[in-house]
C-alpha cells in the first residue's frame, strides 16, 4: 500500500512538473492603485483561461516604479508586456539608437490596430516604429469634495480669482487648516504651464525650444505664488508636514480638510476611493478668466509596450490585444486606465455602463477644452522627480528660498538644460 | 627486501586545491558581483554614461561637478552632519544603555531583549514609514507636545529637524553596538574596580580610567562600523523626507541613486559613489591610524 501511495505521489509530481514546463509563460508588469491591480489580475485570469497559459505579475504604485523598470530595461529583464509611460518611449533607447521596445507593427496580424485612431498610434511611433499601444488620452483637471465647500458655504471656483478668494473664506469660516486646493510641485508646474497657456496662446516647447521667456514664466510662478499667499493653497512646509506620499494619500484629502486637487482623470477614481464617507467627489470646470485661449494639454496617458527581448511576442502581442480589444479583457478592466482608447474598449464600456461616470465626465471636459501638445522632455526624470528641477523651483519659491525672479530664472535655465541634451 | 609504499599518495586535491575548491563558489560571486561593478563604477566615473544610452570618457568632469555643483555640495555636506551627529550619539547611547544593563538588576534579560528590538527591525521601509507617521505633523510626538501644552513643531518640513529625525531613527536602532559594548563590559575584571574603589576612585573616575580603556577595541570597532553605515545610509531618507525639505536631507546616497535611476546619469552616479568609497576609506584610515594611541589590547600592554 506505501508503495503504491509513493508511486502515485510521484507520478502526480512527474505529472504537474511536466504541465508547468509544458505550459506557455509570459510576464507583465503594471503599476497603480488597489483598484486597477484588481481590474487587470480579472483581465489576466480571463486571459490565462482563455489560452491555457500562465502569466507572471509584477504589480506595485507609482512611487519608484520608473527607477526600477529603468533598471530592468537595461539589464534586460523587463517584463514581457510592460505598462510604460508616454515620455518612455523616447528615453528608453540604447547606444546604437534602438528602442527597448519591440515594433508593434510587426505584431498587426495578432494585434488590431485598427482600434486605435491615427493620432493615437502616431504620438506612440517612434522613428517609424509603433513602441506602445496607448490605454487612453489624458489631461489635468480640477476635482472638488462638494462637502466641504458646502460647508465653506461657496460654489466651486470657476475663475483664477473666485479661486483665490476661496482660500480666505476657507480660512475665515473653516479654520487654517482648511484649503481649497493642495498641489505638489509637479501640480504647480502643470497648472503654471496650463495658465500660461491661457494667456499667450503658444505650447510651452516648440521644437524642442521653450517658448516662453523668463519674464513670462515669472508670472505663471507669481500667480501660482498668490493662490499660497491668498491661503487658497498650502505652502510646501504644510504639505511635507503631512507626511504622506501623495496627495490621495494625504488624512488633509482624505477628511476634506483640502478640497481640491488638480489631477489627471485617468486618476480621478484613486482621489474618490480615497475619501472618507460621506464626503462627494466632483468634477470642476476649467478656469475661464485667465486669459483668451483654452490653456492646458492632453497626452497619451500611459500604454502597453512589449520588451525587445522577449522571447514570446506572439503571446505578449495576444495579451495586449485581449485586455483592449476583446471582451473579456475589456470587461476586465474597465475604466481603469482611463477612458479606453481601444474603439472597442469605448464603446463596450459605454453600451454597458462600465466607465466611471466621474472619469468620463472629466474626460469629457478636457478633451473639449486643452488644445496644446506637450514635448516628451516636459516629464522627464532630471525636471519632474524628487530633487529635480520643478521641485527645486516650487518649493525654493515656498521657503522663499527664491524670489519669483530668481524662481523663473531657476526653472528656464532647468528645463533649457534638459532640452539641450 | 623490497619495502613497499601502502601509505596512499596524496591526491592533488589534498595538497592545497581543496581549499581552493571550497572557495571557488566565493570567489566566483566575488569577482562577478563585486569586483566587477567595483571596476567599471571607477571606469564610469570618468565618462558621461547614460542608462540607456552610454557614453563617452570625459576625464574628471564628474568629480569637478560633485565639487561645484551647489546641490552635490550641499549633499557632502549634510552627509558628513549626518555621520557626525548619528555615531557619536549612538556610541554614547548604546554604551550607556549597556553600562546600565551590566548591572545586576532584576529581569535585566528582558530589558536586553527589549533593547535589542530596534535592531531586529532594522533599516526596514515599513520602520522609515512608521517614523514618518510618528512626527507628521498631527503624528503621536506632536499629540504629545500639545498635551504636554507645547507649540508644535513641523519635524518634517523644518530643515534642521528633519535631519534630526533621520539621524534619530539610527540612534534609535542601537542595539548591536550595544550588545558589543555589553560583552566588552562583562570581561572588565571586577577586582580591578574594587581596587580602585579602595584607592578611593569616584565612579566617573573608575569609567574614565578603567572601562573605556579596557572597553576601547570594542569602542573603535563600533566607530569603524558604524561610520561606514552612517555614510552609506539610504532607507531613512528616502522614504521618511525623500531628501527634503530643500536637500536638507538629501545625502550622498540619494544622490547616488537619483543621479543613476531617475536621471540615468550613470558617470555622475558613479563619481559620487566613488566619493564616498573615498570618504569611507579616509575615516577608516585615521581611526586605524590613531587607534594605537588611544585602543589598548591585552596583548599590548605596556610592561611587556
Amino acid at each position: 500500500m506505501k508503495k503504491l501511495i509513493a508511486v502515485v505521489l510521484c507520478l502526480a509530481l512527474a505529472l504537474t512538473c511536466a504541465a508547468t514546463a509544458l505550459a506557455e509563460e509570459i510576464s507583465i508588469s503594471w503599476w497603480g492603485g488597489d483598484s486597477r491591480h484588481e481590474a487587470t489580475q480579472a483581465a489576466i485570469a480571463a486571459f490565462e483561461a482563455a489560452e491555457g497559459v500562465t502569466v507572471k505579475t509584477h504589480y506595485a504604485a507609482w512611487s519608484g516604479w520608473e527607477e526600477t523598470m529603468s533598471g530592468s530595461f537595461v539589464a534586460g529583464n523587463a517584463e514581457d508586456v510592460d505598462m510604460v509611460n508616454w515620455n518612455w518611449l523616447f528615453s528608453f533607447v540604447d547606444a546604437s539608437g534602438e528602442s527597448y521596445f519591440y515594433d508593434l507593427n510587426q505584431l498587426s496580424d495578432i494585434i488590431d490596430l485598427s482600434q486605435w485612431s491615427d493620432g493615437m498610434l502616431q504620438a506612440c511611433t517612434v522613428n517609424g516604429k509603433l513602441l506602445a499601444l496607448p490605454n487612453a488620452l489624458t489631461g489635468r483637471i480640477f476635482y472638488w469634495n462638494k462637502t466641504t465647500f458646502d460647508q465653506a458655504g461657496i460654489e466651486f471656483p470657476t475663475t483664477y480669482a473666485a479661486l483665490k478668494e476661496a482660500g480666505a473664506v476657507f480660512q475665515e469660516k473653516l479654520g487654517n487648516d482648511y484649503y481649497p486646493l493642495a498641489l505638489g510641485a509637479y501640480d504647480k508646474m502643470i497648472l503654471m504651464v496650463y495658465m500660461l497657456e491661457s494667456k499667450y496662446g503658444k505650447a510651452w516647447v516648440v521644437d524642442g525650444a521653450l517658448n516662453y521667456t523668463v519674464d513670462e514664466i515669472a508670472e505663471g510662478i507669481q500667480l501660482i505664488q498668490d493662490l499660497e499667499d491668498a491661503h487658497a493653497i498650502p505652502t510646501a512646509a504644510t504639505l511635507a508636514g503631512d507626511g504622506a506620499d501623495s496627495l490621495d494619500k494625504n488624512e488633509k484629502w482624505i477628511t476634506g480638510k483640502y478640497a481640491g486637487v488638480w489631477e489627471w482623470d485617468t486618476s480621478a477614481s484613486k482621489c474618490q476611493n480615497a475619501l472618507a464617507e460621506g464626503q462627494e467627489f466632483v468634477v470642476g470646470e476649467e478656469l475661464t478668466d485667465l486669459g483668451e485661449y483654452k490653456g492646458g494639454f492632453t497626452k497619451v496617458a500611459h500604454g502597453f509596450s512589449i520588451a525587445r527581448n522577449s522571447a514570446n511576442v506572439e503571446l505578449a502581442a495576444k495579451l495586449i490585444n485581449f485586455m483592449n480589444n476583446e471582451e473579456e479583457g475589456i470587461r476586465a478592466r474597465k475604466s481603469e486606465y482611463g477612458i479606453p482608447a481601444s474603439a472597442k474598449g469605448l464603446a463596450l464600456c459605454s453600451d454597458e455602463g462600465l466607465i466611471n461616470p466621474t472619469v468620463a465626465e472629466a474626460n469629457g471636459k478636457i478633451l473639449a477644452w486643452c488644445s496644446f501638445p506637450l514635448d516628451p522632455k516636459f516629464e522627464s526624470g532630471e525636471l519632474k522627480n524628487d530633487g529635480g528641477v520643478y521641485q527645486d523651483v516650487f518649493e525654493g519659491l515656498s521657503y522663499q528660498d527664491y524670489s519669483v525672479q530668481e524662481a523663473a530664472q531657476v526653472l528656464f535655465d532647468g528645463v533649457t538644460a534638459v532640452l539641450a541634451k | 627486501m623490497q619495502r613497499t609504499n601502502t601509505r596512499p599518495r596524496r591526491s592533488r586535491l589534498d595538497q592545497g586545491y581543496m581549499g581552493f575548491l571550497l572557495i571557488l563558489p566565493w570567489l566566483v560571486g566575488f569577482l562577478i558581483f563585486k569586483a566587477y561593478p567595483f571596476v567599471s563604477s571607477l571606469y564610469y566615473s570618468f565618462t558621461d554614461w547614460n542608462l540607456f544610452s552610454g557614453g563617452s570618457w570625459i576625464g574628471i568632469q564628474n568629480y569637478v561637478t560633485a565639487f561645484t555643483n551647489p546641490k552635490t555640495v550641499k549633499a557632502l555636506r549634510v552627509t558628513f552632519v549626518y555621520a557626525f551627529m548619528t555615531v557619536p550619539l549612538k556610541l554614547m547611547f548604546a554604551l550607556f544603555i549597556a553600562y546600565i544593563l551590566n548591572f545586576k538588576i532584576k529581569g535585566v534579560g528582558l530589558f536586553r531583549t527589549a533593547y535589542y528590538i530596534p535592531s531586529i527591525l532594522g533599516g526596514s521601509m515599513a520602520i522609515a514609514v512608521l517614523w514618518r507617521a510618528m512626527f507628521k505633523n498631527d503624528g503621536v510626538i506632536n499629540r504629545i507636545l500639545t498635551i504636554l501644552g507645547m507649540e508644535n513643531i513641523n519635524f518634517l518640513a523644518d530643515k534642521t529637524w528633519a535631519l534630526f529625525i533621520i539621524c534619530l531613527l539610527r540612534v534609535w536602532q542601537f542595539g548591536s553596538p550595544m550588545v558589543l559594548f555589553l560583552a566588552a563590559l562583562k570581561g572588565v575584571p571586577e577586582e580591578l574596580y574594587e581596587a580602585a574603589s579602595i584607592d578611593g576612585a569616584s565612579s566617573g573616575r573608575q569609567f574614565l580610567k578603567i572601562t573605556l580603556p579596557l572597553i576601547s577595541p570594542v569602542v573603535f570597532y563600533n566607530l569603524v562600523t558604524q561610520l561606514v553605515q552612517a555614510f552609506q545610509e539610504f532607507n531613512g531618507p528616502y522614504i521618511i523626507t525623500q531628501g527634503g525639505p530643500r536637500n536638507a536631507t538629501t545625502l550622498i546616497s540619494l544622490i547616488v541613486y537619483n543621479s543613476a535611476f531617475s536621471e540615468y546619469n550613470v558617470g555622475m552616479s558613479s563619481a559620487m559613489a566613488w566619493i564616498m568609497f573615498v570618504i569611507v576609506m579616509v575615516f577608516t584610515a585615521i581611526s586605524f591610524g590613531t587607534q594605537k594611541k588611544w585602543v589598548f589590547y591585552s596583548d599590548e600592554r605596556g610592561d611587556r
